[in-house]
């Protein structure tokens, strides 16, 4: 045990470091957030803010209809995920777990369409939107990108190292596919449909195509449409920029730790092996 | 091509019908108060441009009640965007605010007929605000405000340095005195660099024009970038950088030179009256605008941005109807002076502007002795995005010393395809 | 595994299918189309067969833009994967404050492209950035972070890094949990140690895993666009000026939206050879 404990400590030195080359960005976002303008590009730069204030914060809320822009985002956000997480499980399970015609083609199909920009693609995007009554509503962001092909590719490969064992047994004792998937597999994808979860909400949160596209009316902007706007022609109007940068980012870092918990389990059990 | 044609057209035709169907439904209007129209205005901002257009706009609604606008706030990189994928997917907005009308001139509205005597209209501008408001001989654009470029100076570090300024057009200075003058403001005071120069091809040429030289040829067909008065303007520019008066991370690592002068770390600041009112709401010492060096003569290069309705808009009389308005004398007074901008207006002078009118007064004058070559050169819709972008390259080529200057500017002439079609 | 009633794997797939196919299947057909035309995005596009691909084929700065992105590519790719497994093992070891670690690691991740690129274009900066100020401090002279070509590279990379490596790292913290411990205790009472633990166990049982991350990683950074363009704007001379922005630039532009779904397509393609030939050699992922 004594070996362990101290083989333990070494790893703390390259986890430390890299947490140092992971924080502090974000601790610089965070602390120009809180200075005023004319501090904010100062010489020598001040690591702390020497005239702390929350007028970024202030002219943030003002300037932009933020409650709005936050109810927005939320609801987009939440249902986009959940849309999300049924249908990307199912289909990743229907490629990890049986075997028909044309599933790697699907897969691959799937996989490569990720390959084009969609930058690329705009016009055509908004042409679909429209014909089919999506265009400036809500729904318009949150359908289309639910579909992505990474959760579908997530979800595969981890329930590919489901025994088939395990799934045969339950249809031996009479379970019929759909209950298997409810009963069996979804229990067991515990950890990805977390993670999976984590990234809808971030991916969802931090759009920006789609809502520029489906949007016109600015009752209906997200957070990350509004942030964009603080950047002009010839101009970036850096302080309320940074507030909503970091106004942004908390509820992603809240929901980050409710997550979490998903892991704990895991970390248990390898835990105990070492 | 017929499908995507053929699709675009059902798109076109689907959208027509729609709107057709419901009116105004589609920006949550009621539609039952009858006339009702909403305008959908595509915006963007640099300063508070917008709130001063959204007081027009209020007083446009107080006199004519049947009138909504819904301003849809743009970062201006996606403002080109926003316009294509609405115009091709058959939801055109009624007005955009934009600074290059050549980028979307198949889909306006031209407005000859609209503002009655095109000619008539033309007479009330100025004339580097013309050029804005053609594409192809076509009047498209009403333009809505103009830039100058001009020079900004921290007022301590050159009274540390003992250097002045032209206090008048009669003693401006010439290029080797403006070195000069920067350079030893840079040793002289607490400045830890001479001269933020804007990475900006437009910035740029002020340079070319200076030296008496132009971009493109008077018919636009041909490039003249590469004669000798544009190379010794780079040569010129290089020198700059060389002594170390322009840093070298603006043009080749992206600084922002807008941060070092409003920080205090540069002595100087050649950019335009757009940062007028960004410096006096953030700068915190004393700072000037003075005057631009000359050489053959004295130049800026104007820019600007213009008001646009478009051919398959919605409510096109109304958006033209308002472009009147906006654009009248009374209302772009009161939007010029309160967002700090010039007047594309002939019969607007000595505004009283809300604020820094002294440095207004000084950009409106660099503006007045700008020769005509720099509009023309500068609405060649067709070429100047490619070369543009070409200036910017070879610049930085020079500046990295991986050419010589007339290599640079021979490169982009053989580069480009100007006056092949 | 073979179902009884042949239609329940497509039922299964059909609502993602639909949604997929629909929103972004049938767009990229008009791409496809688009990109054997001369279009500028609004009026009708005009049929030119080949010419597109003929103009970027035989265009020189086509050929060393590729070469650029592909360098970028190798260099990133391997580094994200190394980082995001070695993370990953690290936050499974049962370590005290590992919860701490991993929402440090994930942070950047929480951070839009936009303002990522932003602040680091700041950070970076020759003459007013905090990593000079700090070298300064220590009589270190200032680096061009961001002026000089082949430290831009590396800045890009570092940065790509930076900003994805915790999205990755998670993938494979979910993966290393899905391994049973059984297998380690096995292997234990074989007086196995940690590195061969890590070689004979944690190593194929996580193929599936790192397949998928290979795969995304690689797409991702072949794509790479808004992050890069506001940290460098592709500078200095073009040094960072990667595919995706010189087609968006090809498009959006110079109005060229023909030529940009030409290069579009192009793309597609490389990464779909790219792609299949993972695929292949990993047999898709399976254990």
């Amino acid at each position: 045990m004594k070996h362990t404990k101290q083989q333990n400590w070494i790893l703390y030195i390259p986890l430390i470091l890299i947490a140092i080359f992971m924080l502090f960005p974000v601790l610089w976002v965070v602390s120009s957030s809180l200075k005023p303008s004319g501090e904010l590009f100062s010489w020598p730069p001040s690591i702390i803010p020497q005239n702390f204030t929350l007028n970024n914060y202030i002219s943030a809320f003002q300037e932009s209809n933020f409650t709005r822009y936050l109810f927005n985002t939320v609801f987009v956000t939440v249902a986009a995920t959940v849309l999300t997480l049924v249908i990307n499980t199912m289909a990743g399970y229907a490629l990890a777990k049986y075997r028909f015609r044309g599933s790697a083609v699907i897969l691959v199909f799937f996989l490569s369409t990720l390959m084009i920009p969609l930058e690329a693609l705009m016009i055509p995007m908004f042409i679909v939107l429209k014909n089919l009554g999506l265009y400036n509503t809500l729904w318009g962001i949150i359908i289309p990108p639910a579909a992505t092909p990474t959760g579908v590719f997530l979800v595969r490969q981890y329930l590919m190292s489901v025994p088939d064992e395990m799934i045969e047994a339950a249809k031996i004792d009479g379970a019929s596919d759909w209950k298997i998937f409810i009963r069996l597999i979804l229990p067991l994808a515990k950890p990805i449909l977390a993670t999976l979860t984590i990234f809808s909400i971030m991916w969802r949160w931090q759009d920006y195509i789609w809502p520029l596209i489906a949007i016109s009316d600015s009752n209906l902007y997200t957070l990350e449409l509004a942030l964009a706007n603080f950047v002009g022609q010839y101009s970036v109007d850096w302080g309320p920029l940074l507030a909503m940068a970091v106004l942004t980012m908390v509820p992603l870092i809240i929901i980050f730790l409710i997550f979490q918990r998903f892991f704990i389990r895991g970390i248990m059990m390898t835990g105990m092996k070492d | 091509m017929k499908k995507p044609a053929a699709m675009i057209a059902m798109g076109v035709l689907s959208g027509l019908v729609a709107a057709g169907c419901s009116g105004g439904e589609e920006t949550g209007q009621d539609s039952s108060s009858g006339d009702t129209v909403t305008l959908d205005v595509i915006w963007f901002s640099d300063g508070n441009e917008g709130e001063v257009f959204k007081e027009i706009t209020e007083d446009y609604k107080s006199e004519n009640p049947n009138v909504e606008f819904n301003i849809i706030e743009t970062p201006y990189d996606d403002i080109y965007n926003r316009i294509r994928t609405r115009v091709s997917g058959g939801d055109a907005p009624d007005l955009a605010r934009i600074s290059n009308p050549g980028a979307v001139s198949d889909a306006l509205l031209r407005l000859d007929g609209e503002f009655g005597n095109k000619e008539e209209f033309y007479n009330q501008l100025k004339p580097s605000a013309r050029p804005w408001a053609e594409v192809n001989g076509e009047f498209v654009a009403v333009p809505t405000d103009l830039t100058a470029h001009g020079l900004y100076y921290n007022k301590e570090y050159f009274e540390q340095a003992g250097v002045e300024v032209p206090d008048s057009t009669e003693d401006i200075w010439n290029w080797s005195e403006f070195a000069d003058a920067i350079e030893k403001v840079k040793e002289n005071s607490d400045a830890r660099m001479g001269l933020a120069y804007d990475m900006s091809p437009s910035r740029y040429s002020t340079l070319i024009y200076q030296n008496g030289g132009r971009i493109f040829s008077e018919d636009g067909q041909s490039l003249k970038i590469n004669e000798s008065e544009s190379v010794e303007a780079l040569e010129y520019f290089n020198e700059l950088h060389e002594r170390e008066i322009i840093p070298q991370s603006i043009w080749l690592g992206g600084e922002n030179p807008n941060s070092l002068f409003r920080s205090g770390q540069a002595a100087a600041h050649l950019s335009g009256n757009w940062n007028l009112q960004n410096y006096s709401d953030n700068a915190d010492f004393e700072w000037g605008v003075t005057y631009m060096p000359q050489k053959a003569q004295r130049s800026s290069v104007a820019g600007g941005k213009q008001m646009v309705t478009f051919k398959d808009s919605e409510h096109k009389e109304e958006a033209v109807k308002f472009m009147k308005y906006f654009i009248s004398k009374e209302q772009n007074k009161k939007y010029v002076s309160e967002s700090l901008f010039i007047s594309p207006r002939s019969d607007i002078e000595n505004i009283e502007y809300a604020a820094e009118t002294e440095a207004m007064n000084i950009f409106n004058n660099e503006l007045s002795v700008t020769p005509e070559a720099t509009a023309e050169d500068w609405s060649n819709f067709e070429y100047m995005p490619d070369v543009e972008q070409k200036i910017t390259e070879n610049v930085q080529r020079t500046l990295d010393g991986a050419m010589t200057p007339q290599e640079a500017m021979d490169s982009i002439v053989e580069s480009s395809d100007v006056g092949s079609e | 595994m073979k179902s009884e009633k042949p239609w329940i794997p497509y039922a299964f797939l059909l609502p993602n299918a639909l949604i997929f196919g629909i929103f972004v299947g049938l767009p990229a057909v008009y791409g496809i189309v688009y990109s054997f035309t001369e279009w500028n995005g609004i009026s009708s596009a005009t049929f030119i067969g080949l010419e597109n691909f003929k103009t970027i084929l035989t265009d020189s700065e086509f050929w060393t833009m590729l070469f650029r992105t592909l360098i970028y590519v190798i260099a990133v790719v391997p580094l994200t994967v190394v980082c995001a497994l070695g993370l990953a093992w690290l936050l499974t070891r049962g370590l005290k404050g590992s919860n701490v670690f991993r929402a440090i690691f994930f942070l950047p991740v929480m951070i839009s492209f936009i303002v990522a690129g932003l602040i680091w274009n700041w950070i970076l900066q020759t003459d007013t950035g905090l990593i000079n100020y700090i070298l300064s401090l220590v009589d270190i002279e200032p680096v061009g972070w961001l002026s000089n070509p082949v430290f831009a590279n590396i800045s890009v990379i570092l940065v790509t890094v930076w900003n994805r490596v915790g999205f990755f790292m998670l993938i494979f913290i979910a993966g290393l949990l899905n391994i049973s411990p059984t297998l380690y205790e096995a292997a234990e009472i074989d007086g196995a140690g940690t590195w061969k633990k890590f070689r004979n166990i944690t190593i194929p049982m996580l193929r599936p895993i790192t397949l998928l991350v290979i795969i995304l990683c690689f797409i991702e950074f072949f794509k790479t666009f808004a992050l890069v363009v506001s940290l460098t704007g592709g500078g200095p001379i073009n040094a960072t000026r990667y595919y995706v922005q010189y087609t968006y630039d090809t498009a959006f532009g110079m109005g060229e939206f023909g030529l940009g779904s030409a290069l579009s397509l192009i793309l597609f393609v490389i990464m779909g050879i790219v792609t299949l030939i993972q695929w292949k050699v990993s047999n898709g992922g399976r254990v």
